[in-house]
């Protein structure tokens, strides 16, 4: 036959079918999102890294990608923050404990641990971006000796919108944790700090440049902001982290659609090297 | 050199063989134009074509294909995978189509295999057609590197000598060893005498001077080129006329994003997840979820082909991104010509 393409994959088989996942729990965080706790029939291991995403299906509605929130040192269940934003979200927010949906992954390149490992971290999270990066910072409470100091900025639109509440509470409790809080929007009950996020750099102790790996993932508009601010703090940019959204259709780098200049999300991140992102002008565009 | 000489009734008779064990699939007249069809008679086949509205991606990687269906089964699902295994003979494809179906395999076959293409595609027979001229106006595939190729058919017809397609003379060459099986066992081949292998070389010669350069750039300084043009005004300018209609996308031989949508039963109990062909020119493309389109401008979503076609896709696999059919610039409502545009670029710097 023609030279047929060099195959090393699951003959008979198909990569895009998802594997069922029970949901074991269902935790209201916000209005919009919702926390699932789940686990592989085959109770396999997802086996992710921070920062990697799975395609999350409600099977004869969709699947969409989905980062993963729990930590990789939580090997018998995993969990995904999932927003209430369209047709397969919404289907998935119906469901309660006990009902199966498809899970395809773990997608993506997530953070090399082993180049955070000895160093300070800066955690910088705006809005939803606290949900790919609760996975690193579960990980790195975990696995506290590994890391010098842990700074965490999360900044929200308002206090209703803030994520992950308990872990909040819990991590602000751990003096091990640095954790700064921002909202744009308070109200009435609030009595934390205003204003968006970079303003909470001021409160930050300074910042060993030679030693310090910094993570920002939140809406785009942010990034620019968060990245002066640590520039200016002359962070290298090799020590500067962050993690794209787009909407993988395959995962797997060949349907297109999260393509942003010359790379693909799906395959060549999700989390990226600010270095890179400089040669992406749509990443931040 | 040539392998074999066949004439065109010995050619219809070893395809009317072929058609027994596979599906036949080649340019069929339809009024001015040609189409890839499947056809039950070879003789319905016009193999003097000059080219097809559509290369013969469809066939490889069809505009809607299913790729599992699915059942719910005690609360979780059983999921089967749709391969299509059938038998395809290609019948009739020109060198650029070759160099697109090479893209093709590269990325459906590299990292996370894509069975449901590769199982349709070990399965494919594909008898090449060697084009001695370039088959219409507008065609750039010389600029390419790709009116031209040395593999990725089983075998290669040149039609040498006359041209009515019932006396016409191929010269064959052999691409792969069914191929050559193929042929050797039709019995009905000959071997090429030295008025052959003349003959064949005379028409390489000839064919060598009939495609003339369009683009100013060479292929390989294109991506060079798109560096320095990322904000050139000319996006803006060429995507006032742009659509978006994804014409260009539709008719390219080497597009391949698509979209991934379910079908559930009434009942809910079951369903299938299949995929469409979905292409970069339409405006919903890059949208996220909020709704945040990450090319919400045409001038955008136009460079965004233009460079996957001829720097990324290059740099990324190390084949062509575009073949230089020019399907794109006829299919185009409004006339956008990828010619032009590389030319009016290198006009910048």
């Amino acid at each position: 036959m023609t030279p047929a393409p060099v195959l090393h994959a699951n003959p008979g088989g198909s990569v895009y079918i998802p594997s069922p996942a029970r949901v074991l729990r269902v935790t209201r965080l916000t209005e919009m999102e919702k926390l699932f706790e789940l686990a592989f029939l085959d109770e396999r291991p997802l086996g992710h890294d921070p920062g990697q995403f799975v395609q999350a299906s409600a099977l004869g509605y969709g699947e969409c990608p989905i980062s993963i929130c729990s930590s990789p040192t939580q090997r018998d269940r995993f969990e995904l923050c999932i927003r209430r934003v369209g047709r397969v979200t919404n289907q998935l927010h119906q469901l309660a404990p006990g009902a199966v949906i498809g899970i395809r992954g773990p997608l993506g390149h997530g953070f090399d641990m082993h180049e955070f490992h000895g160093r300070d971290v800066l955690v910088v999270a705006g809005g939803l971006g606290l949900a790919p990066l609760r996975s690193l910072i579960q990980y790195i409470v975990d696995e506290r000796a590994r890391f010098g100091q842990f700074h965490l900025l999360y900044g929200a639109r308002c206090p209703s919108e803030l994520l992950f509440q308990e872990d909040l509470v819990r991590w602000r409790q751990n003096p091990d944790v640095n954790l700064l809080i921002t909202v744009d929007r308070p109200d009435e009950q609030w009595r934390g700090r205003n204003g968006v996020v970079t303003t909470l750099f001021k409160d930050l102790p300074k910042l060993d440049p030679a030693n310090t790996n910094v993570v920002i993932v939140g809406p785009p508009v942010m990034f620019k902001f968060v990245v002066l601010e640590v520039l200016a703090r002359r962070i290298p940019q090799s020590s500067i982290y962050c993690s794209l959204e787009r909407h993988m259709k395959c995962g797997i780098g060949k349907c297109g659609h999260c393509q942003a200049n010359h790379v693909y999300v799906c395959m060549d991140g999700p989390v990226f090297k600010y270095g890179e992102l400089k040669a992406m002008r749509e990443a931040m565009e | 050199m040539l392998d074999r000489m066949l004439n065109h009734a010995d050619l219809i008779e070893m395809l009317d063989d072929l058609a027994r064990k596979r599906r036949l699939v080649g340019p069929v007249r339809r009024g001015e134009r040609f189409l890839y069809e499947e056809v039950t008679d070879p003789r319905q086949l016009d193999l003097l074509f000059t080219y097809c509205v559509f290369g013969p991606r469809s066939y490889l990687f069809p505009p809607v294909e299913t790729l599992f269906t699915f059942e719910s089964e005690n609360g979780a699902f059983r999921a089967k995978p749709m391969l299509d295994a059938r038998p395809l003979a290609l019948i009739g494809v020109h060198p650029c189509d070759l160099h697109a179906i090479a893209l093709l395999d590269h990325v459906f076959g590299h990292e996370h295999a894509d069975e449901h293409y590769l199982t349709r595609r070990r399965h494919t027979f594909i008898v090449g057609m060697d084009c001695g001229r370039p088959c219409t106006e507008g065609v750039f595939c010389a600029d390419m590197g790709c009116h031209d190729t040395e593999s990725g058919f089983d075998l290669m017809l040149h039609l040498l000598g006359e041209k009515a397609n019932g006396h016409a003379r191929y010269g064959v060459r052999f691409g792969t060893p069914e191929g050559r099986q193929w042929v050797l066992y039709g019995r009905r081949s000959e071997v090429p005498t030295l008025d052959d292998e003349r003959a064949f070389d005379r028409a390489q010669r000839e064919k060598a001077a009939a495609f003339s350069r369009r683009i100013k750039t060479p292929a390989e300084e294109l991506p060079a080129l798109l560096d320095r043009s990322y904000d050139s005004l000319l996006w803006e300018a060429t995507a006032r006329r742009c659509y978006s209609c994804g014409s260009c996308n539709l008719s390219c031989p080497t597009c391949y994003c698509f979209n991934i949508l379910d079908d559930l039963s009434l009942d809910g109990s079951q369903g299938t997840r299949r995929r469409e062909w979905d292409g970069c020119q339409i405006k919903s493309f890059a949208t996220v979820a909020g709704p945040h389109n990450f090319r919400p401008k045409a001038a955008s979503r136009l460079r965004h082909r233009i460079y996957r076609k001829a720097k990324w896709i290059r740099e990324k696999t190390g084949l062509p991104g575009c073949v230089g059919c020019a399907r794109c610039d006829r299919a185009c409502t409004a006339k956008i010509n990828s010619v032009e545009i590389y030319n009016q670029l290198a006009e910048e710097v």
